[in-house]
């Protein structure tokens, strides 16, 4: 009887096999993005807020590091941490105690810097409608086929975030720019990221499809920092981006991981807040979707092999060009007193 | 009198503040909004444009004629995009003596240009000639030439999938990006083009390359074809010492680069190809000139099949890649001359592909002639006009419905005079487009495409376009009610006794004994 038993668990564990074996195949769903690009903003400014200073620029680092070219990636940092004169160690930061990587180093390019992170350029970054002498570094140039990671971090609240001490976006305007966004068909996927204390209110009111959006707490929550480092003086790194950070070190460019891994990544005893996620707008299934996809970079290679073949030498006829006869320049000393220009009255 | 006066005061405070300051308050707080045009909007189909284009059947005879012209017609009835009016017409018989005794094609074409306008824009002509070796030839002016009423089914083939290539032209109107639109660069008003020299080793080898000359020459004769289309600047220059780690593996006869790190070397060339200088789109055309230890390197192994001549990659909306390798003589000597022709031969099949012009797969029986010169076909040049006028009114019309829609659904944001002007402008332009296109006025179609293009692009992405920022409802009324109820608040209470004053009824019950 026992026999019989162990027969049938044999069988029924070996037809599982099979039949995950079969699936593989299948694990991935394809997606149809042809480039990404990420919008990492760091909105708080002081010097007791490092922590938000270093968790965006670690998520950089990782971001560069998985391929995104830095054309493709929008850093606005709202402080300059690395001169300030607080700094024990200049011209750098660093996110752990250890002080091992310098995630400032020599080749950051930061777009927006200082005062000019604002909500009025976040949204205008994001929708597009940028005063017209922009440079094209500062501009989000993403078309249909984009995917996008957007990361905030600083302090927030129900329903807003806090930008440079003085002004807040509120969950409203942000769904708003991201439904023009939508409108004019600047994403193809968005993953949205935010770190702040009562994250979760910030991802509450988008209504544009294609976006998968976590946060580090649920409203009512504090998010918290991890460590201090005593050399220099601050809390060196949040809780979230701390273990985030643990997650996207074991992440190389042709890794298998998937979205449903990263969005489990920082459990309640862990992060001691409850990590909230809002997968109801995005269509596919999460844990079918590498990492890659956002945190990752997509740049299409195709090989030439039909070089045209030119006969005749061509000669591009130059525009006439009008003789221009030199005119030797004539320096002279101005008057010392323009006394020429002075009515002499009799 | 006492209580006149107090009436006469109370009334003056419901007066100033209900009738004069609440309609002042509604009028000086309203956003200025522009009338749209919004029923014109909504009347927009973009799937229903086509552009229409002229086609003439040259024939011996004329039965040929009528059976070439049916196989035709009967060919383009379902689609939907372009509308072709075909013209039937008897060869004169000067015109075929001449085509049927001349060896050569080209002498042929130019008889055919001598007797017929192949120059005109949007026209074509499907001309018969006895002795040809292939059903059907097709070289690089208006014009193709078919043996006999046998290869009907070659040309419909021909004029289905190389001249008028209708999939690609619904691929540019509709919304989805198809595999040809992912290629090619984005419609504007102008683009750069940038020829960068990469010489990672200056100190071990000299390189003799006018860069200059060479881009004006051959690029500048390609883009002097398509000044009806985009406007082009046309720069070079020469970045040292950047190096690169291909990760190459050895195998007999050279090397091959690894192949996940080649679009690295993209990311590694823009770090220092300076092209956001410009808000027009960068079209980047980089030579890379391999070091002498790495010569020569290869994109990929090539066990069986026969290499190309030269080694390239381009990047879809990016650009292209060439890499010049230096003969084992030539690292000796420590200068390389790069093939020029080859090599800017090489960036023009790069270019044509990134600005639109299609690859042209091979169809039997049918026979494309090379292309031996800079310049494009004069057909290739009447599809890109038509692919960018559809691509255009398709995106202005979806620009414009969106921007509608958004105004619409988002009620404060201002809409400001200019907007207003922008977007009117965009629409009268879409009709106007719009009717050349029926008329197969192609040159006119794309201008008006063009200009409502721009006037949508510049009506969605007006800076004065943004929500008013800190003034939602919600906190607009947070505001106002503690200002304002507790002056309300005794206002509205006399009111009862106001209205009792007015109508003579004492206000106070009088005491009585």
């Amino acid at each position: 009887m026992s026999l019989y038993y162990v027969y049938f668990i044999f069988t029924f564990l070996v037809t599982i096999k099979i039949s995950n074996a079969i699936e593989i195949p299948e694990k991935f769903q394809k997606s149809n993005h042809t480039n990404n690009w990420a919008v990492l903003v760091d909105t708080s400014r002081f010097w007791f807020n490092y922590r938000h200073v270093a968790n965006v620029l670690s998520i950089y680092r990782s971001v560069k590091r998985l391929g995104i070219p830095d054309s493709q990636i929008i850093l606005m940092i709202s402080d300059d941490m690395a001169c300030n004169p607080r700094n024990p160690r200049p011209a750098t930061i660093f996110n752990n105690a250890h002080e091992q990587i310098n995630v400032y180093g020599d080749d950051v390019e930061v777009d927006y810097r200082g005062y000019e992170v604002s909500v009025e350029n976040f949204v205008r970054l994001l929708t597009g409608r940028v005063p017209p002498d922009t440079p094209r570094s500062k501009r989000l140039l993403t078309d249909e086929g984009s995917n996008i990671l957007i990361y905030l971090t600083g302090h927030g609240g129900d329903g807003f975030l806090k930008f440079q001490d003085s002004e807040e976006i509120t969950s409203q305007e942000l769904a708003d720019a991201l439904e023009q966004m939508w409108q004019k068909r600047r994403y193809n996927e968005i993953f949205f990221i935010i770190d702040t204390c009562q994250a979760s209110s910030m991802y509450e009111k988008f209504y544009s499809p294609n976006i998968l959006a976590t946060a580090s707490s649920l409203v009512g929550e504090d998010s918290l920092s991890h460590h201090v480092d005593s050399a220099i003086g601050v809390y060196i790194i949040d809780r979230y981006t701390y273990y985030v950070l643990e997650f996207l070190e074991n992440v190389h460019p042709n890794s298998k991981k998937t979205m449903s891994e990263f969005l489990a990544v920082c459990p309640k005893s862990a992060c001691l807040s409850t990590v909230g996620v809002r997968r109801d707008l995005f269509k596919r299934d999460p844990s079918k979707v590498p990492i890659t996809d956002f945190f990752g970079s997509v740049r299409q290679i195709i090989i030439t092999t039909d070089p045209i073949d030119i006969q005749e030498i061509p000669k591009r006829k130059k525009p006439m060009s009008i003789n221009k006869t030199k005119v030797p320049e004539k320096r002279e000393y101005l008057p010392q007193f323009p006394m020429h220009l002075v009515k002499t009255t009799v | 009198m006492q209580e006149a006066n107090r009436m006469w005061a109370s009334a003056s405070f419901v007066g100033v503040l209900i009738i004069i300051g609440l309609p002042l308050w509604w009028k000086t707080t309203e956003v200025y909004r522009v009338a749209l045009p919004y029923d014109k909007i909504n009347a927009f189909e973009t799937d229903s444009h086509y552009i229409s284009t002229e086609l003439t059947v040259l024939a011996n005879d004329d039965e040929t004629a009528q059976e070439v012209a049916r196989q035709i017609e009967k060919a383009f009835q379902e689609s939907d995009v372009i509308k072709l009016k075909i013209t039937k017409k008897i060869i004169p018989n000067k015109l075929q003596h001449l085509l049927d005794s001349v060896a050569d094609e080209q002498e042929a074409l130019e008889d055919v240009g001598a007797a017929f306008n192949i120059k005109k824009h949007n026209t074509f002509y499907v001309v018969q000639r006895k002795p040809l070796y292939q059903d059907v030839w097709v070289g690089t002016e208006r014009v193709a030439f078919f043996r006999d009423i046998k290869a009907c089914s070659t040309i419909v083939k021909v004029l289905e999938k190389w001249i008028y290539q209708p999939s690609v032209l619904i691929g540019a109107r509709s919304e989805i990006a198809d595999a040809a639109r992912q290629v090619r660069f984005p419609s504007g008003p102008g683009y750069h083009v940038v020829l960068s020299v990469v010489h990672p080793r200056p100190q071990e080898l000299k390189v003799n390359f006018n860069a200059r000359d060479a881009i004006e020459d051959y690029i500048g004769s390609f883009v002097d074809e398509l000044t009806e289309l985009h406007n082009f600047t046309l720069k070079s220059q020469w970045l040292h010492l950047l190096d690169f780690d291909f990760e190459a593996t050895e195998v007999p006869g050279g090397r091959v680069a690894g192949a996940e790190r080649l679009p690295l070397l993209l990311t590694r060339l823009e770090e220092r190809a300076a092209t956001h200088v410009s808000e027009r789109p960068t079209l980047n055309l980089a030579l890379y000139v391999v070091p002498c230890r790495l010569a020569p390197l290869a994109l990929q192994r090539y066990d069986k099949e026969i290499p190309p001549p030269v080694q390239a990659f381009m990047s879809p909306k990016w650009g292209g890649v060439v890499f010049g390798n230096p003969t084992p003589e030539e690292c000796e000597k420590q200068v390389y001359t790069p093939p020029v022709n080859l090599i800017m031969g090489t960036f023009l099949s790069q270019l044509r592909k990134l600005l639109g012009i299609t690859d042209k797969e091979a169809q039997a029986g049918a026979r494309l002639e090379a292309l031996r010169r800079a310049a494009p076909r004069a057909w290739e040049r009447d599809a890109l006009l038509r692919l960018r006028a559809l691509q255009q009114l398709a995106s202005a019309e979806t620009s414009l419905r969106s921007l509608a829609k958004l105004l619409g659904e988002i009620s404060n944001i201002v809409i400001n005079d200019e907007v207003g002007a922008s977007i009117n402008l965009a629409v009268e332009s879409i009709h106007r487009a719009t009717e050349h296109m029926e008329k197969a006025d192609l040159l006119e179609a794309h201008r008006y495409s063009q200009r409502a293009f721009l006037a949508a692009e510049t009506a969605f992405m007006e800076p004065s376009l943004l929500a008013l920022l800190y003034f939602p409802d919600d906190q607009k009324y947070a505001i106002y009610i503690p200002l304002f109820l507790p002056i309300m608040f005794p206002v509205v209470l006399s009111l009862k006794n106001l209205l009792l004053w007015f109508r003579g009824k004492p206000v106070h019950k009088e005491k009585t004994d």
